[in-house]
């Protein structure tokens, strides 16, 4: 099937009454999620993922990536108008956007960001719809140890970009798969780590983990630091750019969309680090870059822009391949995983409709968040007077049905609870906790795949040495890790 | 402190997982047996709880932990998650998530009583009706049936 014809195929799923209203209802959590500080689209998307346990694969897939992409839009509001970043990706929007609401020109920041996210939403995908059929293409040829190359290459990747300590990151990695090996062995059935206990015997709740490390753990570093919102703008105005804003933004819109895409399909790139080289390559390349951090409308437009296509990027690995690049992919890995749905290279052959319908989602999703995010902009603005202290007891209240619902076992709120004072204490002393879902989702595809692949050779190991491209895939691997060590020495050298 | 304790306790955790995954098997007749896996995850925690403590440059700059206030509204949040969990399989949700939830309004947060009492009936009242009634999941239900 080609790519139009899949495209069409997927339109056709998704452009009936239910689908569209789930789509719909993801693209408005979404922006719910994005406006209000304090709730990240990761604990957003895990509260909600029971929900889709009822619903088709296709309706439920394609709320959760709503969730995953409104969330873009909805965070330039709250940087804007509050000064506060709504989700991690918008953090680099407060510098400039806030700057311009101060200026009395709110509706033009947020009227870029808005179009900005379109354009760029819309552009990923449309390079999602032909980049990520070639890619399963090829990877539909891989076997046990190709498979265990490219997620030991994943892996690394994301150990490559996180920003602080790699040592600390390779220790959430292993953690990751101490947690996943707790259960029955996926190969031999046999228990492991489970110390006796009952509850331990069907493995640790991917739910619990996620909802406690980004949710609970979230509403712990908040209630420890309660702020007040303060909006600059009661009203907005303006909201459409003018032509002098146009002229400004459009390159930067552009580099954004390029930059942003290209960061999601990097395992550990994604929304945050695009929006952040996205402002980076701005401010490095501008005529002027005093002027960024000052109400710089290009400080807006880029890093929005660029965090919207990483999107749709990040989605190429997931649906093409199996491999989650950061922590809200993997998640939806998870969800696949839960519907009963392998994913791999074979799931755009097996599942078209849903391959499809998801990717086809995805275009509507963008009109519907662009829609909600300009004429609608009034609405959030109101939603930002809900002071936090009122807003955490619901969210508490919402993190423990999501949980409890998966598996309608109080042992996972236990579990929640620990995974959440232990994320916020490892917060605090500078870990990355995303690493770890990604590692904890991917550890028994990975294990199955080096099982696999040892028992099907003859010379043991040897294998991975011998197949070319799992050969290339951990000498890749190899490569990344030495760059790293040498950027390592070169920083302390820097410093010393 | 708190770090070079925490990097004392990976490198126990990771021996501890090592030594438990050694006991299970590591090769087995039809190749790698389940233990293979978790032994090298355990030995790179243990390795990599090694090289945190020796090396200060890893270490976070200056952890800011919560005092005061700040610790007690924290505190009250896990006590208040910890309260819930315990009292769902005898209250059910609706009652034990009441009183967790008024109990946080008015200590953490300090609304009044009747700004607390109203919240909490409300949001327990949606989540009831949204979870348990429209998306037909099944809440447990406390001795009275609700």
């Amino acid at each position: 099937m080609g790519a139009l014809d899949g495209l069409a195929t997927g339109f056709a799923v998704i452009l009936t009454p239910a689908n569209l209203y789930y789509c719909f209802l993801g693209s408005l959590v979404g922006t719910l999620v994005g406006v209000l500080p304090g709730i990240g689209p990761l604990a957003a998307l895990a509260l909600l993922l029971p929900v889709t346990f009822t619903l088709t694969p296709v309706a439920g897939l394609a709320m959760l990536a709503a969730i995953f992409y409104g969330a873009m839009y909805g965070g330039s509001t709250t940087s804007v108008l509050v000064n506060i970043p709504g989700e991690a990706a918008s953090v680099v929007t407060t510098l400039d956007g806030h700057q311009l609401a101060r200026q009395g020109r709110a509706g033009a920041a947020l009227g870029i960001a808005a179009l900005g996210s379109f354009i760029a939403g819309t552009a990923s995908v449309v390079l999602l719809t032909f980049f990520a059929p070639a890619l399963a293409a090829i990877a539909i040829r891989f076997g046990p140890p190709e498979n265990f190359g490219l997620m030991v290459l994943g892996l690394v990747c994301t150990l490559y970009m996180i920003t602080g300590s790699a040592v600390k990151g390779v220790l959430t990695i292993a953690l990751g798969f101490l947690a996943a090996a707790a259960g029955i062995d996926v190969v031999n059935g046999r228990e492991r780590f489970t110390f006796g206990s009952v509850d331990l015997t069907a493995g640790i709740e991917l739910l619990a983990v996620v909802i406690g490390l980004f949710g609970v753990a979230e509403i712990l570093a908040n209630v420890e630091h309660l702020t007040r919102n303060t909006l600059v703008a009661e009203r907005i105005r303006g909201l459409w750019p003018t032509a002098a804003d146009w002229r400004a933004s459009w390159m930067p819109i552009l580099r954004g969309s390029g930059l942003g895409f290209l960061l999601g399909l990097v395992p550990g790139g994604g929304p945050v680090t695009a929006a952040f080289m996205s402002y980076a390559v701005e401010r490095r390349i501008a005529r002027d870059p005093s002027r960024f951090g000052k109400g710089a409308i290009e400080g807006v437009a880029g890093p929005e822009s660029a965090n919207n296509a990483a999107v749709g990027g990040s989605m190429i690995p997931l649906l093409s391949l199996g491999i989650p690049g950061n922590a809200v992919t993997a998640l939806l890995l998870g969800a696949l995983v839960i519907q009963g749905i392998q994913p791999g290279p074979l799931f755009m052959t097996q599942r078209p409709d849903l391959f499809w319908g998801v990717v086809a989602s995805m275009y509507v999703g963008n009109v519907f968040l662009l829609v909600l995010n300009l004429p609608l902009v009034g609405l959030w603005v109101q939603l930002l007077r809900v002071p936090y202290r009122v807003l955490f007891p619901i969210v508490l209240l919402l993190s423990v049905v999501g949980t409890y619902s998966a598996n309608k076992n109080v042992f996972d709120l236990w579990v929640m609870l620990g995974f959440g004072v232990a994320g916020y204490a490892l917060r605090k002393l500078e870990y990355d906790l995303a690493p770890f879902v990604i590692a904890f989702v991917l550890a028994p595809l990975l294990e199955q795949s080096l099982r696999q692949a040892l028992v099907m050779s003859p010379d043991g190991a040897m294998i991975l040495v011998k197949r070319p491209v799992t050969a290339v895939l951990l000498v890749a691997s190899a490569v990344l890790v030495g760059l790293m060590l040498r950027r390592k020495q070169r920083s302390e050298g820097g410093n010393a | 402190m708190a770090e070079r304790a925490l990097n004392v306790f990976w490198i126990l955790l990771g021996a501890a997982t090592a030594a438990h995954a050694w006991t299970i098997g590591l090769t087995g007749p039809s190749g790698p047996d389940s233990g293979l896996f978790p032994l090298i995850a355990g030995l790179i925690v243990a390795g990599a709880g090694a090289a945190l403590l020796c090396l200060p440059s890893h270490r976070a700059a200056a952890p800011e932990w919560p005092r005061g206030a700040a610790l007690a509204r924290v505190l009250g949040v896990v006590a208040g998650l910890a309260l819930m969990a315990g009292a769902i399989p005898y209250l059910g949700f609706a009652a034990a998530s009441a009183v967790t939830m008024l109990v946080l309004l008015r200590t953490v947060e300090r609304s009044s009583w009747i700004g607390s009492i109203a919240l909490t009936v409300g949001t327990v009242a949606g989540v009831m009706w949204l979870f348990g009634h429209a998306l037909g999941m099944p809440l447990p239900r406390g001795p009275w049936g609700w």
